[in-house]
């Protein structure tokens, strides 16, 4: 009897004791920031700004702290002309969010010119705007991911490397591919101390923020255009936290992106940010690769502990490649596939977006969890991957992105490995969660002397990849040092002139510029823009020969109509690749495919001298 | 209605609490998976069972088998199911049982802190919890003491009390509210995101309103009654929102046990509910074994 009262009183006591015990250790526990907004005076009330240039118009947004209720509203943007500031536009700050979105049309993007926006007669905050770079051979683009700010993992240091060598690089874009914000519930918060950490890179250099789902308040994110979600988790598909939060989500990080290509709204009143920027001859499209794409719960057979969790490696992966899955979604599609076909002012064309097109990663987690296939990467559904890349690769597309937590480079394949597009996926500023490229069979056809992970291999959905490089974060436990969990940060080369693109990979706090600095093994690598559409099985149509340098050449199958791919060539000359046994038309022109050059190409026809007006 | 009849009726909503709690927590460790991967997961854990001579590989798997993380998180769903027939099978006499009874307690109690833990030490995660994890030794209690037994009354309205501040102080915005109750509500109602913070306010207001409302003898049928219905709508409020008649077996895999689990949060009111609703007469003081205490009577 005693022991049952003791019992019974230890229960209900320990239910008490131990939040409280609890809370009082999480004030002494290291574990987590925490995230405020600072008071400023009202000369600092402007925190950051971002800008895009494209199509002769700017788009710029400044992020300002809270404003007093008896503080005007008003924000201005000037523009210094000959000594002089001159007001260019003005705009009321939008609160939730307290964002302050410009627009400027027929911005002349061919001079340099430096800005600054203004509150009140106190604030200001100054940057440039740059010029095009289209008399630079290499545009440079800075790849981020992960900005978890958390101490456990070493989020909470200094983010100035970064910031240091993106200056000494001279980086022309920075990209950031998602989860700038960690905090599920004060985006606002997080968002400010983002630009406090990176503003002073962002203010003189055109900026992509793809929000994702940790911005966007929730673990993981298939958006299924506006759906509400109301399982844990998310995977039942939809958005957790409520629309208006992720507008203001969504004003915050891109209403400074050059307009949507398709701007109707979705469900809960959400927007689209779907478009492409041109920048230095370079065309990026900007992908929205979570915002249509459909929850797997109650979709697909479940096959793990989780909705969206894979474990059994014997299951069949057609059973999960379900009808009416959808990744980018048909608005996406056609935006794609236009943009492929449109090389006006473009040399090489470059697809951003939240994550991969493959499942880039084995071992999930601080504890050896296997997953043999994990549907929030874009592996899933596997139709819907194979559509993104079968139309990315019709532009000679190069994949940038971020969200594995593990910085790959894959080449991705459909029909047979190596026929489609390349990507790389940088790794997380500060890694809050770890994973592993670890295949349990050594990869096929490896280069000589590359790891036995790299090589050609099926994911756990059976799409085709081969991989390159894979920055795998030390194991057993892995630790808490940012480079020990393999953060860091990525840099894409692309060269104009050459049509290369080089990608590396660099770790925290070293100094790039120093010749002794190493990248993650595996990392520099380059290869060509061409690289990007050159299936193994490919033969060649005769060498085309132009009066032109850098025509813009289209391949259409004579058969179905469907075009197989438009390219910019590099020089007078280009030898088309193709499938074996087919017909095409070959369409050329200065710059776009509107003259037919022959209507019988065929894998080794004989070469042709073709002359554009 | 006979007395002994009315009790047996209290005892059962005890008893069908606790195995409807202990089943739905079964199914998640057998089906999908538990909470516990933010304590064992995690580097000191390890530290600690270094100590023993457990390498990591152990610990965690090789990646291609299981190890104690894996294997032990799936066993517990057994200790799970046998709490739950204990709850169907418990008598006065049968000691053992009520022991196991109270281990079962301290199962949720340690499941919830693994959740308090991954919500980020947010006290009320832990406290909305207090009639899952009460319900067993309530349960003991009504069997060892007696079903109107002043220690089972009270530990019944520590268990309400804290379902429904919890519950609230998440509603009413103390700590940030989840996703789901606006997600829900949203759903449910076909209301505006304004029209759900509103709602979520005045549910989480009333939340503490009937907490303070038990203590109070006009109003306390009232406020268990209250509470009953309002358990009973937030447990069956996941598989109405995410329930479809388009997903595989309609979504009941994915959220009825979300209901079940939560048997808790109407059952204790329901007892109470019933327990002060009854005539002054049934309430009158029975021969308590052991204490000499008093029942509380209306």
């Amino acid at each position: 009897m005693k022991l049952l009262k003791t019992l019974s009183i230890c229960s209900i006591v320990l239910a008490i004791t131990i939040p409280a015990a609890s809370q009082q250790k999480k004030k002494a526990a290291k574990g987590r920031a925490i995230l405020a907004i600072p008071e400023v005076e009202k000369k600092d009330v402007i925190c950051f700004a971002l800008y895009t240039v494209s199509d002769g118009t700017l788009k710029l947004t400044a992020q300002l702290y809270p404003l007093a209720e008896d503080d005007t509203k008003e924000v201005r943007l000037e523009i210094e002309k000959e000594g002089r500031w001159v007001e260019v536009a003005k705009v009321n700050a939008i609160d939730p969010g307290w964002t302050a979105p410009f627009r400027v049309d027929n911005w002349d993007d061919s001079k340099e010119a430096k800005y600054r926006v203004a509150h009140g007669d106190e604030a200001t905050y100054e940057g440039i705007i740059r010029k095009n770079p289209v008399d630079k051979d290499e545009i440079l683009v800075a790849g981020f991911t992960g900005n978890s700010i958390h101490p456990t993992h070493g989020g909470d240091i200094s983010r100035q490397d970064i910031i240091d060598n993106v200056k000494k690089a001279d980086v022309d874009i920075l990209f950031f591919s998602g989860d700038q914000v960690y905090d599920h519930f004060k985006h606002y918060a997080g968002w400010l101390k983002f630009g406090r950490d990176f503003g002073d890179i962002i203010k003189d250099r055109p900026t992509l923020c793809l929000p994702d789902d940790h911005d966007a308040g929730q673990p993981n994110l298939w958006g299924e255009s506006g759906k509400v979600s109301t399982l844990g988790g998310a995977s039942d598909g939809g958005y957790s936290r409520p629309g208006e939060y992720v507008q203001e989500v969504e004003r915050a990080q891109t209403s400074h992106f050059p307009d949507p290509a398709d701007p109707h709204r979705i469900g809960q009143g959400i927007g689209v940010w779907f478009t492409n920027l041109n920048w230095g001859n370079i065309d990026f499209a900007v992908i929205e690769d979570r915002k249509f794409k459909t929850g797997p719960a109650g979709r697909v057979p479940k096959q793990g502990p989780r909705p969206d969790h894979i474990l059994n490696p014997d299951y069949d992966p057609t059973s999960v490649d379900v009808e009416g899955a959808v990744l980018l979604g048909e608005r996406q599609l056609n935006f794609l596939n236009n943009w492929t076909q449109d090389w006006a002012k473009a040399d090489m064309k470059v697809a951003l977006s939240a994550t991969i097109f493959c499942g880039g990663a084995h071992i999930h987690g601080n504890a050896n969890g296997r997953l043999h296939a994990d549907m929030d990467s874009n592996g899933w559904p596997q139709s819907g991957r194979n559509k993104a890349i079968s139309t990315l690769r019709k532009g000679f597309a190069f994949h940038y992105a971020g969200d594995q937590h593990l910085a790959t480079i894959f080449q991705h394949g459909i029909a047979e490995h190596g026929d489609g597009i390349w990507s790389f996926c940088v790794p997380s500023i500060a890694n809050l969660y770890l994973r592993w490229w670890q295949p349990l069979e050594p990869g096929a056809n490896r280069e000589e002397g590359a790891p036995e992970y790299t090589g050609d291999h099926l994911d756990g959905f059976n799409n085709k990849v081969t991989n390159y490089a894979a920055a795998n974060p030390e194991t057993n436990p892995a630790g808490n040092i940012l480079n020990t969990r393999s953060a860091g940060w990525g840099i894409v080369r692309l060269n104009t002139k050459s049509r290369e693109i080089t990608m590396e990979c660099w770790p925290r706090n070293v100094d790039i510029t120093d010749p002794a600095s190493e990248q993650y093994p595996g990392w520099p690598r380059t290869i060509s823009q061409f690289d990007n559409y050159n299936p193994p099985s490919w033969g060649k149509l005769g060498e085309l020969s132009f009066n032109v340098e850098d025509p813009v050449i289209q391949l259409i199958d004579k058969e179905t109509d469907e075009i197989l791919y438009t390219v910019r060539a590099n020089g007078k000359t280009f030898t088309p690749g193709a499938p074996e046994g087919k017909t095409f038309v070959v369409k050329a022109g200065k710059n776009a495919p509107d003259n037919i050059v022959s209507e019988k190409g065929k894998v080794g026809c004989a070469p042709q001298s073709v002359s554009l007006n | 209605m006979p007395g002994e009849k009315q009790d047996q009726l209290l005892l059962l909503y005890l008893r069908l609490g606790a195995f409807l709690c202990f089943a739905g927590w079964a199914w998640v460790h057998f089906y999908w998976h538990a909470p516990y991967g933010v304590l064992l997961w995690h580097d000191n854990t390890f530290s600690f069972l270094q100590r023993f001579g457990i390498t990591w590989e152990e610990f965690v798997g090789t990646g291609v088998g299981d190890g104690w993380v894996q294997k032990w998180s799936g066993r517990i769903g057994w200790l799970y199911l046998v709490c739950a027939i204990l709850s169907l099978t418990a008598r006065k006499v049968s000691r053992f049982q009520m022991i196991g009874l109270l281990c079962g307690s301290l199962l949720l109690v340690i499941l919830t802190y693994a959740k308090f833990v991954k919500a980020q030490y947010q006290l009320p995660m832990f406290v909305e919890h207090g009639g899952q994890m009460l319900i067993p030794v309530l349960l003991v209690f009504a069997l060892f003491f007696g079903i109107r037994h002043q220690m089972t009354v009270k530990a019944a309205m520590v268990a309400f009390i804290m379902t429904f501040a919890g519950h609230g102080a998440y509603a009413i915005g103390f700590w940030p509210t989840p996703s789901t109750f606006y997600a829900m509500t949203t759903v449910i109602l076909h209301v505006e995101y304004q029209a759900a913070q509103i709602f979520l306010y005045i549910v989480g207001a009333l939340d503490f309103v009937i907490c303070v409302g038990i203590f109070i003898p006009s109003i306390r049928c009232a406020s268990a009654l209250y509470g009953a219905a309002w358990g009973l709508v937030t447990a069956l409020a996941r598989p109405a929102a995410g329930m479809s008649l388009s997903l595989n077996y309609w979504g009941a895999d994915q959220f009825l046990h979300e209901t079940i689990l939560r048997a808790p949060h109407f059952l204790i009111p329901l007892y109470l509910f019933f327990l002060w609703q009854q005539s002054p007469s049934r309430s009158a003081p029975e021969s308590t074994e052991g204490t000499g205490k008093p029942a509380i009577t209306s």
